[in-house]
């Protein structure tokens, strides 16, 4: 049963340069006092990428996060994934997680697609054999044929997108975590590709999707969150936030012309 | 104890994703020979030229005969290579996973246990070189070769919370690998790898506080047919508790910390 609970949760990132990491100034400030976490140094920027978040989710929705950039729709998706732990607040997440942010990880460009199928498969929590598995299915889906079995820095962005994103999709997680991923590729792929995540969605408990096109917020979610400067503004049915999201939009560029 | 219950569960969390580590440590040293004909082969090629090398050298330098003194240099070099990779690849141990780290819920001891996984193998690969020489030379072989094993426990129980100190540090404070780096290469030459003890003296103050020599004479005196002394064992020992303990407290204090340092 999956279940996610976040209650004032937020997020802090300290953002060092070399002059915040290095050894030297943290002695320097050790020596009149400090931990390991003080940030007061100026050197150290610090970013509230979250800001108290209240957040109920469980088993069946399907929600979307919108925003601007920078308004923490990623490192939302990041504590859902349990990679972020919240600087203050909890988080409490059941059920098993697969993020979808990065899709290249964990890939190696020395291997073949092959082997980085069951590279990533692994990643993914699957045995070796269980990964193998995954290849007659990766194989017909990413259409690259006789490809994969060349080392994986021979292939175009395109390419390494087909075998990442079919690796990645091949898995049944609890909750999938999308960062942007629908509509990637060429056209016939793209298309593809949305019919494959609807699968996966579909067998998922719970799907968490950030992305800034409209369209697909509104054709997967029922709920969605709009985020701006690290705070949930509104909470709702998709078709009321996606409403104001948009007129609010359509407001300030009005604006920004007149 | 909450907490406490967490920095177990960190470990416990790194031990049952040997899928991942395994997977990753093999995969790294595949990657770093894959387009090399004779491929891993080369560690040993590399290390079993620069062993016989030094070995004409230094046993000329020391006065030693070459036949008692080339096991002795053959097991120093192999198993410092090996305990000297451990500290310098633990260092960066979290820093050169770092894409993952951003992308998976995995414990942060998984990549740990990826960098000694790589280390051992590599070691596995050199220590061939070892039975050849103690062939060559004729050196004796009785029983006492099986506290080989036993040491070697204790060099990774100790190289494990090593590289775990050192790996959440330098994600934190990145001169720290370069300082170890150096720290490391001083520590070879101050460590009886090349010389023997007694030519230091045996009561040498460098050789009591080293505990590198305490761990090395652990897992290579077995080799060369010589029962560790009890100190040693006490001081791997030792190191092995204190250096645990000292390091679950960081991974309490820290380990949610690692993500937010890459």
């Amino acid at each position: 049963m999956a279940q996610v609970t976040l209650k004032n949760a937020s997020v802090e990132l300290a953002i060092y340069n070399s002059r915040g990491r290095g050894l030297k100034n943290e002695i320097l400030r050790r020596a009149v006092g400090g931990s390991l976490e003080d940030t007061r140094d100026r050197s150290v920027t610090v970013v509230h990428a979250l800001d108290a978040i209240n957040l109920e989710v469980s088993s069946g929705e399907r929600i979307g996060l919108i925003g601007h950039n920078g308004a923490g729709k990623t490192t939302l998706l990041r504590v859902l994934g349990r990679i972020y732990p919240p600087t203050s607040g909890e988080a409490t997440i059941t059920g098993r997680v697969s993020s979808l942010i990065d899709l290249s990880m964990g890939m190696d460009s020395e291997s073949t697609g092959y082997e980085n199928i069951v590279l990533r498969g692994v990643m993914l929590g699957l045995t070796r054999t269980q990964a193998r598995a995954l290849i007659p299915d990766v194989e017909e889906f990413s259409e690259l044929g006789e490809y994969l079995n060349l080392p994986v820095r021979a292939y175009s962005s395109g390419m390494l997108l087909r075998l990442a994103f079919a690796v990645s999709t091949a898995v049944r997680p609890d909750i999938v975590i999308l960062d942007e991923v629908i509509g990637v590729g060429d056209a016939s792929f793209a298309q593809r590709a949305e019919q494959r995540l609807h699968g996966m969605i579909d067998k998922a408990e719970i799907m968490f999707l950030a992305s800034h096109a409209n369209n697909s917020i509104r054709r997967f979610c029922q709920r969605t969150l709009w985020l701006a400067g690290g705070k949930i503004v509104m909470d709702g049915p998709t078709d009321e936030v996606m409403d104001k999201y948009e007129s609010a939009n359509a407001a300030a560029a009005q604006e920004q012309a007149g | 104890m909450r907490e406490t219950g967490q920095a177990m569960a960190e470990i416990a969390g790194g031990i049952s994703s040997w899928r991942i580590w395994w997977m990753l440590g093999q995969s790294d040293i595949a990657r770093r020979y894959k387009r090399s004909r004779l491929g891993q082969i080369w560690m040993t090629i590399s290390m079993a030229s620069m062993i016989f090398g030094m070995g004409l050298v230094y046993s000329t330098i020391f006065k030693q005969e070459l036949g008692s003194y080339l096991p002795f240099l053959a097991t120093g070099i192999v198993l410092w290579g090996f305990i000297a990779g451990c500290i310098n690849e633990g260092a960066m141990a979290f820093i050169e996973s770092d894409s993952i780290i951003r992308q998976t819920d995995l414990s942060k001891f998984t990549y740990i246990l990826r960098v000694l996984t790589r280390n051992v193998l590599t070691f596995a690969h050199n220590f061939v070189i070892i039975p050849m020489v103690l062939l060559i030379c004729g050196s004796p072989i009785s029983w006492t070769i099986l506290l080989f094993l036993p040491g070697l426990v204790l060099a990774l129980l100790n190289l494990s919370w090593i590289a775990y100190l050192l790996a959440i540090l330098s994600a934190r404070f990145r001169d720290i690998p370069q300082i170890i780096q150096s720290v490391v290469q001083i520590a070879f030459f101050i460590t009886p790898v090349m010389f023997r003890p007694h030519q230091l003296g045996a009561d040498h103050p460098l050789l009591l506080l080293n505990p590198l020599a305490a761990l090395l004479s652990v897992i290579r005196d077995p080799l060369l047919d010589i029962v560790p002394t009890a100190a040693s064992y006490a001081i791997a020992l030792g190191m092995a508790v204190l250096g645990w303990l000292l390091t679950l407290n960081f991974v309490r204090r820290y380990s949610r910390r690692i993500v937010y340092w890459l």
